[in-house]
């Protein structure tokens, strides 16, 4: 079988994807909906209804045979497509089959320690991720997954196997229905399991006041996380450049402050935590 | 390019030169106000392409009375002191430094200050006892030298193994952010510890020292070698006699062809460049009496037999540049495919003219000139359109990714010394491993030397020295400053626009 997947991104050197210099891929489609996503254009693919189409100032996107077509060279950065977009999708993705992916990995090999698949939510594509992080091991380069936590661990039991690592987050116990439209304490039974196996590098949860429950949030990692001193907590501030205007609007009052995150890293220190970071870009 | 008398009174007159540089600016405008043809034999063909500025001699002058650079080896100085200048092999650290900024003296160049100053982490770590006061005594030598050799060619190395000393200099250096010395960490990544290795990638990206060079590279290329001045890999214990440059950027203008270029005006040229060499050389080796009365060759810190010359090219982006331009296509140098292969075409011919070449008095070097990737200078207009080295030209650059997998290609030619510099946002100073990981896949595909440098420091790269962006603003504004290499930076920035240099971010 030919696999195939929608990538929305690839940032060929990254320093925040993982140990050292890492090449992520962000593919398209995710699984949630939170509020304060940053990427909200990486949610759904496109629905080819064409309204970008005529807002485009360069005619990088056309409509043909009913399909929205992509022309990267013309495309000055404008993201007016994004923000016109009422489908949380983005026109300008790429379809890859992880041949042309291999490839692409492959000729910054020399340069990088590892890839990390993001997204979205990178195990919606669990099977493509798995046929290609096989080959990727070839190369020598470690193989990262970043996830949402949401995900149903005996349907990708041979990408785990593959995978090194795993950065996971856990945005939050009892809110998580409001923030990200999920009803679940599946991300804490993954997050158990993966630490069980022990491939798990960094959870992270972004602090962002009273829409997380953040105490008891910060509590849930902390207890399992005490027993894993290699494991960093990342705790990341809410911010909000790049987000939109909608959302700044809804999320202005809820950025923590400095002299807060601080606490909450004393916070969690005191629980047993060994590797706490924050994080407030 | 020859002087006339009048740059004598503008010379003595000047507000924005200060002594040290007027009395050395008399000196090189006297050496240029001789006739080559006379002096040195240069012959009609020689000096028509020097008329046409397609051959540049950096204002070497026409009576080389020393070589253009000396690297000498300094553990001389520990095993048997000097007798020319009464000094006796130093016993504590103090007596060592001491003994350095003496000789450092004594050093002849083409500016006329040391282009090499020892590898000085092990020159000092024999002698360090006490981590805490030593740390004050090797800052306050390193900023001595800063201030005493005003001239940021003047270079040190370091590594690489790691030492006690090397990682005092290295914090010294990033707590004083001088641009003097320069400094090289010589890196193999099967000797030099990580913990070192990414203490100097720290400093690299704070206060843009040391570069790294590839050592294992130049080591199986030069054999037993030091990294002096821009980034010059030189034999230790000799050096290089000279080093013109052909700038291709102006050697391609008119041809009609890359054909014509290739197989007519390039070899010419080229060929040209490596007569004009021998003659210098004779007349140094022959008839300056250098060798014969310097107390370095005397007294082992040099020997002739170390000696090599230096075969520069600049403007190769701008050659490419107008030759893609002949095959009607809208690319530029940096961003195409056809322009490395044209680019590649060019080095592989001067690569070829120059090894057919026999050199005299380079039998270290198997009788041959060493290609360099000459970082450039302000001399004359045609520099303008002549961009350092290999480089792309700035505002041309790709992404870093793209970038470092074009550049890297290039290195291969330039046994002598190449290097590219890549500035990086703030997010890679708390990842210095991610700058490494980038470092060692260069050195991985037979990259020879990397420099990175934090965009938003004061302290920046110009082409392959290091200026105070704040220095160099007083020298455009036209007041004296100290170093000469902040007034070359003026130059090399208001015509290359160095300082609007690509920021990396790690996007596409």
């Amino acid at each position: 079988m030919k696999y195939k997947a929608e990538v929305n991104k690839i940032i060929p050197f990254s320093n925040v994807d993982g140990p050292g210099n890492r090449l992520a891929i962000f593919f398209q489609g995710c699984n949630i909906n939170c509020s304060y996503c940053h990427n909200p254009e990486t949610i759904n693919c496109c629905s080819h209804c064409g309204t970008c189409v005529s807002l485009c100032p360069t005619k990088a996107i056309k409509m043909v045979d009913g399909k929205v077509i992509y022309e990267e060279a013309l495309c000055i950065g404008c993201d007016q497509c994004i923000r016109t977009c009422g489908f949380n999708a983005s026109p300008k993705t790429r379809e890859y089959t992880v041949d042309q992916l291999y490839e692409v990995i492959e000729g910054y090999a020399p340069f990088i320690r590892g890839v990390t698949v993001s997204g979205g939510e990178p195990t919606q594509q669990a099977a493509f991720i798995t046929e290609l992080f096989k080959r990727v091991k070839g190369l020598g380069l470690s193989c990262f997954v970043d996830t949402n936590g949401f995900f149903n661990k005996e349907d990708m039991i041979e990408l785990i196997q593959v995978t090194d690592q795993f950065m996971i987050d856990i945005k939050g116990i009892n809110t998580l229905e409001t923030l990200c439209g999920k009803r679940s304490k599946q991300h804490l039974e993954n997050l158990q399991y993966l630490l069980s196996i022990q491939k798990t590098y960094e959870v992270r949860t972004v602090v962002a006041l009273e829409m997380v429950d953040i105490k008891e949030t910060l509590t849930s990692v902390a207890s399992l996380l005490k027993n894993h001193p290699s494991v960093t907590y990342r705790l990341i501030s809410l911010h909000l450049t790049g987000l939109i205007p909608f959302q700044k609007e809804n999320l202005k009052d809820k950025v923590p402050s400095k002299a807060y995150m601080e606490e909450l890293k004393a916070y969690v220190t005191a629980l047993g935590v060994k590797k706490v970071e924050i994080q407030s870009n | 390019m020859k002087s006339k008398a009048t740059d004598i009174l503008d010379i003595a007159t000047s507000k924005s030169l200060t002594y040290q540089q007027k009395l050395f600016n008399l000196a090189n405008t006297a050496e240029r106000l001789l006739d080559p043809r006379e002096v040195l034999d240069y012959d009609e063909i020689e000096m028509m392409y020097i008329e046409k500025e397609m051959i540049c001699d950096l204002n070497e002058g026409y009576v080389p009375y020393r070589p253009r650079y000396i690297v000498p080896d300094y553990s001389v100085l520990l095993s048997k002191g000097c007798d020319f200048l009464d000094l006796k092999p130093p016993t504590d650290l103090d007596e060592l430094l001491d003994h350095l900024l003496i000789l450092y003296r004594h050093i002849p160049s083409i500016t006329s200050f040391p282009v090499f100053i020892g590898d000085l982490d092990r020159l000092i770590d024999p002698f360090v006892t006490h981590e805490e006061k030593d740390y004050k005594k090797i800052k306050r030598f390193l900023n001595h030298v800063d201030k005493s050799i005003p001239d940021s060619f003047c270079h040190a190395n370091i590594g690489p193994e790691r030492t006690k000393a090397g990682d005092l200099i290295l914090k010294a250096v990033i707590e004083l952010e001088n641009p003097t010395p320069n400094m090289t960490i010589r890196y193999d990544k099967d000797k030099t510890p990580k913990n070192f290795a990414l203490k100097a990638v720290e400093a690299c990206l704070k206060v843009s020292k040391p570069s790294f060079s590839n050592d294992a590279k130049y080591c199986r290329d030069m054999g037993e070698h030091r990294i002096v001045s821009c980034y010059n890999a030189l034999p230790h214990g000799g050096g290089a006699y000279t080093l013109p440059r052909l700038r291709l950027g102006t050697i391609a203008k008119g041809v009609q062809s890359l054909e014509e270029l290739l197989k007519d005006r390039l070899p010419k040229v080229t060929k040209a460049m490596a007569t004009m060499m021998d003659k210098r050389i004779k007349f140094l080796v022959e008839e300056s009496n250098f060798f014969q009365t310097s107390f370095l060759v005397r007294e082992g810190y040099i020997q002739r037999e170390n000696f090599s010359a230096m075969f520069g090219i600049v403007g190769l982006a701008d050659a490419v540049n107008q030759l893609l331009k002949l095959e009607g296509r809208q690319e530029r140098f940096g961003t195409s495919k056809r322009g490395d292969e044209i680019g590649h075409s060019i080095l592989k011919r001067i690569q070829e003219v120059a090894n057919n070449h026999e050199a005299p008095y380079c039998e270290r070097t198997n009788n041959r000139y060493l290609l360099h990737a000459q970082v450039g200078a302000n001399l004359s207009e045609e520099d303008t359109c002549n961009t350092p080295a290999h480089r792309v030209t700035v505002g041309d650059e790709p992404i870093l990714p793209l970038h470092i997998k074009q550049a890297i290609p290039f290195h291969e030619y330039f046994i002598s010394g190449t290097g590219d510099l890549f500035a990086f946002d703030e997010t890679y100073l708390d990842k210095p491993e991610a700058v490494l990981d980038i470092i060692e896949g260069a050195f991985s595909l037979g990259g020879r030397y990397i420099t990175t440098y934090l965009h938003n420091t004061d302290l920046i790269r110009v082409t392959g020295y290091l200026v105070k962006k704040s220095e160099v603003k007083k020298a455009a504004a036209g007041e004296a400053v100290l170093r000469d290499t902040d007034i070359l930076g003026y130059g090399t920035n208001s015509i290359a626009h160095v300082f609007e240099r690509r920021l990396r971010k790690d996007e596409i």
